[in-house]
C-alpha cells in the first residue's frame, strides 16, 4: 500500500488562518480537509440583546477586508424587519460605497495574493522585486478603492457613516467629484495590467458547479437583489433558509453550508456566470479579451473574473458619481417586532444576515452566513478532484497547486486579528 | 511630514485591541498624525514620504504578557514569523518588507509591541496588558520626542 499526504499547516496568502490536508491511499484521494479556524459564532452571540441600530457597526468588525459587506447586509435585514424600503438614491450611494470595497479587496487578491502563484513567486515581496511597476500600480488601484470608501463611509478603522435607513451624512457632489480622477486613473491602470493577467497559464480544470448569487434588477448584482441559481431558481432572500442548511463538520469549527443538500459556489465565478450580460461595455470587453465565455467553470480562472469585476466596479463607481445629484441622507425607521433577511454580494460572494427583533428594537436572534462557509465544501471537492487526476505531479509542485486552488476562492477565514508572532533572540 | 503613529488591532479579540487603546492616548499630541488600522495591507504605502512611523500592536513572542517591546526596524527584516504566523494575508513583517522593496518605508520605523495574554473573542484586555498600557504610551511618546 502506498500512502501520500499533502499537508500545509498554515496557509499563507489567505485571509485569516487556515490549514489543508489531502490524504492519498493506494492511488485514491481518501481524505480532504480544509481546516479553518473561523471565529466561533462570537458575533451572533454578541448581537443578541443589542439594539438593532448597532448591528451595522458591530458586524463591520467581523472582517477588516470587507466591513461594508457586513454593514450592507445588516442594514437590509433590519429594513426588511421594519418594512422600510430606502429610496433609489440611498441604494445607489450604498452601491458606490460597496464598489470601493470591491476595488480594494479585488486589487489586493488579484495582484498581491493570487498573481504570485501564476508568476511563480513565493510571496508578493518577491514579486515586487521583479515586477515593481505592477505592484506600484496595484497599490494605486487599491488606494483608489480605499479613498472611495473613506469619502462615502468616513475615515476610521471601519466605515462609520452607514446606518439602518441610509447614511449619517451624504457626501457632497464636490467630494465625490474630487475622487473621480483617481478612479479613472485606476481603471486605466487595470487595463494596462490586463495583458499580464491574461498571459497566465491556467490548469485545465472545470467543475460542474451549482452557482448561486443575487440577481439584481439593475446591473450586475452587488448591494441588493433576490436569489438566483444556475439551475433556474429565482427566489426572494426570505427563502434563503429554506434552501441553505449549515452543518458542523468535525475537522473545522467553521460551518459548512449546502444548498438544497448540494455543494454550491458563491462569488465572482457565480456572479459572472449568471450575470455576464449585465456587465458594463468595458468590463464585457475585458471578459472577451481574457477569453472568458458566457460562463466560467475553471476556478483557477477566477483571477480573470475578478479582474473583470474590478473594471466593472471602477466603471460603476464613475457612473454613479457622474449621475449623482444629491439625496436625503436617510429615511425614518419605524421599529416593530419581526424577522428581517438581508443579502448582498461581498467581494467573496453572497453574504446573508437574518435577525429577529423585539418590539423595543432589541436583537433577540442573529444568523450570519458568510461566503467562505458556503464555498468551503466546494473548495474541498476541488482539491479532491484536482489531486486525483495529478497523482504523478511532484510533491512540492502539487502542494503549491493545491494552495493556489484554495486561493481561487479568496477565502476569508478568521478575519479581524493580526497579532505578531515574534521571535526574540535570547542570546 | 509629521511622524505617523499607527495603531493595529481588532476590538473584539482580547489583547489585540491594545494598539488602538495606546494610539488614542497620543492622538492629541501636536505635530503627530495618528491612524487606526485593522487591515495591515493598508500599511504598505501609509508611511510613504514620512520620516518617522511608529507601529503599535499586540505581539506574541513567549515573553510575559504585558511586556513592552520596542523594536527599531533597521536594514534587516524584523524577526517576525512568516506570513503563516500572522492571521492576515501578510503579517506586519511582510508589509514592512514590501514597503522597503518599493522604497515606501520611512527612514525610521519603530514597532512598539505589547505582549498579548489572551486573544479570545470577547475577552477584553487581560489584566497584565491593561497594566502595560501606560508604559506603552510612554514608549511611544519617548520615540516622538
Amino acid at each position: 500500500m502506498t500512502a501520500r499526504t499533502i499537508k500545509v499547516g498554515t496557509l499563507a496568502r489567505v485571509e485569516g488562518e487556515g490549514g489543508m490536508l489531502v490524504e492519498v491511499h493506494d492511488g485514491r484521494v481518501e481524505n480532504v480537509q480544509l481546516n479553518i479556524f473561523e471565529p466561533p459564532r462570537f458575533f451572533e452571540a454578541l448581537l443578541r440583546g443589542r439594539d438593532y441600530s448597532e448591528a451595522p457597526d458591530i458586524t463591520a468588525r467581523i472582517c477588516g477586508i470587507c466591513p461594508v459587506a457586513y454593514q450592507m447586509s445588516a442594514c437590509l435585514a433590519m429594513e426588511d424587519a421594519f418594512g422600510v424600503t430606502v429610496p433609489d438614491e440611498i441604494r445607489l450611494m450604498r452601491r458606490l460605497l460597496y464598489c470601493g470595497e470591491w476595488i480594494e479587496s479585488h486589487a489586493l487578491h488579484i495582484f498581491f495574493l493570487h498573481a504570485p502563484d501564476f508568476l511563480g513567486f513565493d510571496s508578493g515581496i518577491d514579486m515586487a522585486r521583479e515586477h515593481r511597476g505592477v505592484v506600484e500600480s496595484a497599490l494605486r488601484i487599491k488606494r483608489a478603492g480605499n479613498e472611495l470608501m473613506s469619502v462615502v463611509g468616513g475615515r476610521s478603522v471601519h466605515p462609520v457613516n452607514v446606518k439602518v435607513g441610509g447614511f449619517h451624512r451624504m457626501p457632497t457632489v464636490q467630494e465625490l467629484s474630487a475622487i473621480r480622477p483617481d478612479l479613472v486613473a485606476a481603471r486605466d491602470e487595470v487595463m494596462e495590467l490586463l495583458p499580464l493577467i491574461t498571459s497566465f497559464d491556467f490548469p485545465d480544470f472545470e467543475q460542474p458547479y451549482l452557482y448561486v448569487s443575487l440577481g439584481a434588477e439593475n446591473g450586475y448584482p452587488l448591494e441588493s437583489g433576490s436569489l438566483v441559481s444556475s439551475e433556474g431558481l429565482q427566489a426572494p432572500v426570505h427563502d434563503f433558509g429554506e434552501h441553505v442548511v449549515e452543518e458542523h463538520v468535525a475537522h473545522s469549527n467553521a460551518l459548512h453550508a449546502r444548498f438544497d443538500g448540494r455543494l454550491y459556489v458563491v462569488g465572482p465565478l457565480a456572479r459572472y456566470s449568471l450575470h455576464a450580460g449585465a456587465l458594463s461595455p468595458l468590463a464585457a470587453e475585458v471578459a472577451h479579451a481574457a477569453g472568458l465565455g458566457p460562463q466560467c467553470r475553471n476556478p483557477f480562472r477566477s483571477i480573470l473574473v475578478r479582474t473583470v469585476e474590478l473594471v466593472y466596479a471602477l466603471d460603476e463607481a464613475i457612473r454613479i458619481i457622474d449621475d449623482w445629484q444629491g439625496s436625503v441622507a436617510s429615511v425614518p425607521v419605524p421599529v416593530r417586532a419581526g424577522v428581517g433577511h438581508g443579502a448582498t454580494e461581498a467581494p467573496r460572494g453572497l453574504l446573508y444576515h437574518r435577525y429577529r427583533i423585539d418590539e423595543s428594537g432589541a436583537i433577540t436572534d442573529a444568523q450570519i452566513v458568510p461566503p467562505t462557509a458556503q464555498n468551503q465544501p466546494s473548495v474541498e471537492d476541488d482539491l479532491r478532484v484536482f489531486v486525483q487526476d495529478r497523482l504523478d505531479v511532484p510533491h512540492d509542485q502539487l502542494t503549491r497547486q493545491c494552495e493556489t486552488a484554495i486561493r481561487n476562492y479568496d477565502p476569508c477565514i478568521s478575519c479581524a486579528t493580526h497579532f505578531l508572532d515574534l521571535r526574540v533572540d535570547s542570546r | 511630514m509629521k511622524p505617523l503613529v499607527v495603531g493595529l488591532g481588532s476590538v473584539d479579540r482580547g489583547d489585540d485591541a491594545v494598539g488602538f487603546l495606546v494610539v488614542r492616548q497620543v492622538a492629541d499630541v501636536p505635530g503627530v498624525d495618528v491612524v487606526e488600522v485593522s487591515d495591515p495591507s493598508r500599511l504598505v504605502d501609509l508611511g510613504a514620504g514620512r520620516d518617522v512611523m511608529v507601529l503599535v500592536d499586540a505581539v506574541s513572542s513567549g515573553s510575559a504578557p504585558g511586556t513592552v517591546h520596542v523594536l527599531e526596524v533597521g536594514e534587516e527584516a524584523l524577526p517576525i514569523g512568516s506570513a503563516a504566523a500572522s492571521t492576515h494575508w501578510v503579517g506586519l513583517g511582510e508589509v514592512i518588507e514590501l514597503a522597503r522593496v518599493l522604497d515606501m518605508l520611512p527612514a525610521r520605523v519603530v514597532v512598539v509591541g505589547i505582549e498579548a495574554g489572551s486573544l479570545e473573542h470577547g475577552s477584553g484586555l487581560s489584566a497584565p496588558v491593561r497594566k502595560a498600557v501606560p508604559a506603552a504610551i510612554t514608549a511611544v511618546l519617548d520615540l516622538l520626542d
